[in-house]
């Protein structure tokens, strides 16, 4: 543990303000009253100001915010208004989905960046590294709902490899590959973008350290060339790799809402699109704090595994 | 070079496409629906007999409007908030840079779709939350730059002979972070380009019939098995218009400052 993790703890009560207040504020600049729209349009007003009362929407703002605060810290974050249910409960019931999403994505982005990686380094300034680039950057100009059509068109609609639909609703008991099945393409989909991001910083970095004295010296001693690569260089280049890949993990997370809409995912994502659409403000509340808050600790872990893999890494200000 | 032609013939493209475009965007003619591509319609037609290639021009207006928008509003709060915590420095730099920070602990997409959410699903909206949300990447880079800028002697010189602080940021220091900032424009520009297709794409942005890529590509979803080639023009012209900026922005940065650009 070093002074610099110990000063970005230091920070995250102010980064929790500035997070709370602004969600906090969306509520506030929703336009028509959040009364109005749970009751619908027949209410006398009696009952508007009677769950006015009940969700303290009469008390001035900062006593709202303060229990608001309070109450979410208690891990009471509301309960949504069209789904009567906890805001809490549903991020249990979907959050896993999101992250499992995820997890396949950088499963297998890191299958496919690995060795395009090493290759486009080992073999740099060939056909080979040019194509392995090209490839990349096309693929980082392609927004991931749009991989996913085209995925869907070639391994679902034309060779029927993979459904479309099914990811996290498949009934317990079912096979191994009729749960996995079905996250094979949105993984793939929501993972292609990644895939390039972490190749080129493997390139990147295999490159720089391929120029290192200690790879000379492991040529010089007579060391296999695929020995030199994997042992010597590839182990230091993996260090960057990880923690790229931990804080784009807690990216990925939070962008599996266009894919969870395209495969009707029931994940983080596509709830908050539902709650959006319904105007559902506990929920979009909930959900936002509670991503911040995990962006928030994913950072934190991947700053703090960076530290613990390699030895010399000291933050200094 | 390339990508400075292509981003040109972009832009004409979708503010003339009044002219360019050979049909009408919104005209319904059902009698033509979901048509191949052909010598009459180029990308072929869409559900409502729409022509496909008329609605991908007439959608280059949206991208580009929100584009143009989006990188104005980041840059319009972001340079200001970077130039007072980059030349102030202390404890002035340190609060509206934690603030700054905290603001990116959020997945931009999920703070994007609930500003929009919050606001109603608008395109208007949709610029103007993906604008907010690039405000501290703006204020983060160019608050580097005017950090190093501070230190230049001519700086120093103009403090010498009198110059208020004021006066200094505005003559001195602005100029010689301009480069950065545009490079940082084409990055948000196409960014956003990939943020609102995300967006129209969900419903959050433009509403129909308005022609917008993502919007179309939401659409073609609908007609995946029936007329696979709605999918073509929508993503060539995000592609090609995402490539190009990204392109421009990399020679930009090569060209305007070798040194302190290189990676």
């Amino acid at each position: 543990m070093s002074a610099y993790l110990l000063r970005r703890l230091a920070q995250i009560p102010l980064v929790l303000l500035v997070v709370t207040l602004t969600v906090f504020a969306l509520v506030h600049v929703t336009p028509g009253d959040p009364i109005q729209i749970m009751l619908g349009m027949e209410t006398s007003p009696e009952a508007v100001e009677a769950l006015r009362k009940r969700y303290h929407l009469d008390r001035p703002l900062p006593e709202q915010y303060a229990r608001w605060v309070a109450a979410a810290t208690r891990g009471d974050l509301g309960s949504s208004i069209r789904q009567h249910q906890p805001v809490t409960a549903m991020i249990a019931e979907r959050f896993p989905v999101s992250l499992r999403l995820a997890a396949g994505a950088m499963l297998f982005a890191l299958a496919i960046a690995l060795p395009a990686g090493m290759i486009a380094a080992v073999r740099r300034n060939t056909w080979l590294d040019y194509l392995l680039t090209g490839v990349s950057v096309g693929g980082l100009a392609i927004p991931n709902f749009t991989w996913a059509l085209l995925l869907i068109y070639v391994f679902a609609v034309t060779l029927e490899w993979f459904p479309i639909t099914g990811a996290g609703t498949a009934p317990p008991g079912s096979s191994v590959w009729a749960m996995l099945a079905p996250f094979v393409l949105p993984a793939v989909a929501l993972g292609i973008q990644q895939t390039a991001i972490l190749a080129r910083m493997l390139r990147a970095s295999m490159l720089e350290i391929l120029t290192q004295e200690y790879i000379r010296t492991a040529h010089a001693k007579g060391l296999a060339s695929h020995a030199v690569v994997l042992r010597h260089a590839l182990k230091n280049a993996l260090i960057p790799l990880v923690t790229i890949a931990a804080i784009q993990f807690g990216y990925l997370v939070g962008i599996t809402i266009t894919i969870e809409f395209i495969f009707a995912i029931p994940g983080m994502g596509s709830a908050l699109l539902d709650a959006v659409v319904n105007r559902d403000v506990p929920v979009i509340q909930g959900f936002t704090l509670f991503m911040a808050v995990f962006f928030i600790l994913a950072n934190l872990v991947a700053d703090a595994v960076y530290t613990l893999l390699d030895p010399r890494i000291t933050y200094r200000s | 070079m390339v990508a400075l032609v292509a981003v040109i013939a972009l832009v004409a493209l979708a503010s003339l496409a009044s002219v360019a475009a050979p049909y009408d965007p919104v005209a319904i003619s059902l009698g033509d629906k979901l048509r191949a591509p052909s010598a009459s319609h180029w990308l072929g037609t869409d559900y409502f007999g729409r022509d496909v290639l008329s609605r991908v021009i007439w959608g280059g207006r949206v991208s580009l409007v929100v584009g143009l928008l989006v990188a104005a509003i980041a840059m319009a709060v972001g340079v200001p908030i970077a130039l007072v915590a980059g030349f102030a420095g202390g404890r002035v730099d340190n609060i509206l840079m934690r603030v700054m920070d905290a603001f990116l602990t959020f997945p931009p997409l999920l703070l994007t779709v609930a500003i929009v959410g919050s606001l109603g699903a608008d395109i208007w909206n949709v610029m103007l939350a993906l604008g907010l949300v690039n405000i501290p990447v703006f204020a983060r880079l160019v608050r580097g730059s005017t950090l190093a800028v501070r230190e230049e002697l001519y700086v120093a010189a103009a403090r010498a002979l009198g110059a208020t602080a004021p006066r200094i940021v505005v003559a001195h220091v602005l100029p010689n972070v301009v480069a950065p900032i545009v490079v940082q424009v084409t990055v948000t520009f196409s960014a956003a380009i990939i943020a609102e297709a995300s967006l129209s794409f969900l419903g959050l942005g433009a509403q129909p019939p308005h022609p917008s890529w993502g919007r179309d590509l939401n659409e073609a979803r609908r007609y995946l098995v029936d007329a696979p080639w709605l999918l073509i023009g929508p993503t060539l012209a995000i592609t090609t218009s995402v490539l190009s900026l990204n392109f421009l922005g990399d020679g930009l940065r090569d060209a305007m400052d070798p040194r302190s650009w290189r990676r």
